[in-house]
């Protein structure tokens, strides 16, 4: 936790955070690249889901890196809140839960593009295979369940004990 | 006169409840957020679409992401009154509040625009979208990074928590 807070106030971004307007607009900045990224990959998703029938696969997928960009937004601003209070996040139960959905999901995305795109794009317009669906459901949970534990953060204002590893 | 109507709505019992009870407050935090993501995120992609991202989308088929927005824009426009129920003077007397809504209105506004042009029409479906809906597409995306932006500073630029406090 030191480390951290030593590395936000050496690299100016506490400072920057602290200031008037600093923390207001960062958060923007993370509401934005959610919407990026929910707009993208959860569209996507709800596309292998079975909505919006008809639309190809591939031709959709053309818009996942622009939520990767939402998403390497949300991991800089993240990481700007994270060296700027370490301990309102690091014992928070939310942001545990926050950070424990993101693991998931990124061994979801790794699953993903290993086993299931090819079958995904080779299906067309169609019906996608099981476990493509199975991917879809696991990252649209994880997403939204990131959102939910993100708003909750604020939520929690945990003692110090919580803190799992700490 | 504004101040004693908004001291009467947030001593109402349910203005109360919703300050007090803790979860209704949260759970309206909570859906508020979400559901912005897919209004927002459904306005994101069919948006990209019409500017030339992912051109082999049929364009007339990203209509049937809306049926996910319309149900998301009820759950956003209903968490969004109950947050204001909550604290009706601290929305209702900032000038950011008034705003963020006049942003979402305009951006729903070109949404329908949109919706009884190019999105309707199977011309487009595998052409460029005209300039002009182009130019509707950006300037809606703009629009949703204002609104959400003045929502998240809704929070921080607030004259008053509550009316009753001002006496």
């Amino acid at each position: 936790m030191d480390t951290l807070l030593a590395f936000g106030q050496r690299s100016g971004i506490y400072d920057f955070m602290h200031s008037a307007w600093g923390w207001p607009t960062v958060e923007s900045l993370h509401f934005t690249g959610l919407c990026l990224l929910i707009g993208t990959v959860g569209v996507f998703d709800l596309r292998m889901l079975g909505v919006a029938r008809g639309i190809p696969m591939h031709a959709l997928h053309k818009l996942v890196p622009w939520g990767v960009g939402g998403y390497l937004l949300n991991v800089t601003t993240g990481v700007m809140f994270v060296v700027s209070a370490p301990d309102q996040y690091l014992f928070n139960p939310a942001f545990q839960v926050k950070l424990s959905l993101m693991a998931i999901a990124g061994l979801n995305v790794l699953f993903f593009y290993r086993f299931v795109f090819g079958p995904v794009r080779a299906a067309g317009a169609n019906a996608v295979p099981a476990s493509a669906r199975t991917a879809a459901a696991v990252s649209l949970t994880c997403w939204v369940g990131v959102i939910v534990c993100g708003r909750l953060i604020t939520y929690y204002r945990p003692p110090y004990h919580w803190c799992f590893w700490c | 006169m504004l101040l004693d109507y908004l001291v009467w709505l947030e001593e109402t019992p349910f203005s109360t409840w919703m300050r007090e009870s803790g979860p209704a407050f949260f759970s309206s935090l909570v859906f508020h957020s979400v559901a912005m993501g897919f209004v927002v995120g459904v306005h994101v992609a069919t948006n990209l679409r019409i500017l030339g991202v992912a051109p082999r989308v049929p364009l007339t088929l990203m209509r049937r992401f809306f049926s996910v927005l319309w149900v998301s824009l009820v759950v956003v426009s209903v968490s969004g009154v109950l947050l204001l129920a909550a604290y009706p003077a601290k929305g209702l007397t900032n000038p950011v509040f008034y705003f963020k809504l006049v942003a979402v209105l305009a951006a729903l506004g070109i949404t329908r625009a949109l919706l009884r042009g190019c999105l309707r029409d199977p011309r487009y479906d595998d052409a460029p979208a005209p300039k002009r809906a182009r130019w509707l597409a950006a300037v809606s995306l703009l629009l949703w990074a204002v609104a959400v932006t003045a929502g998240r500073f809704l929070a921080y630029t607030h004259n008053m928590m509550m009316a009753s406090h001002q006496y």
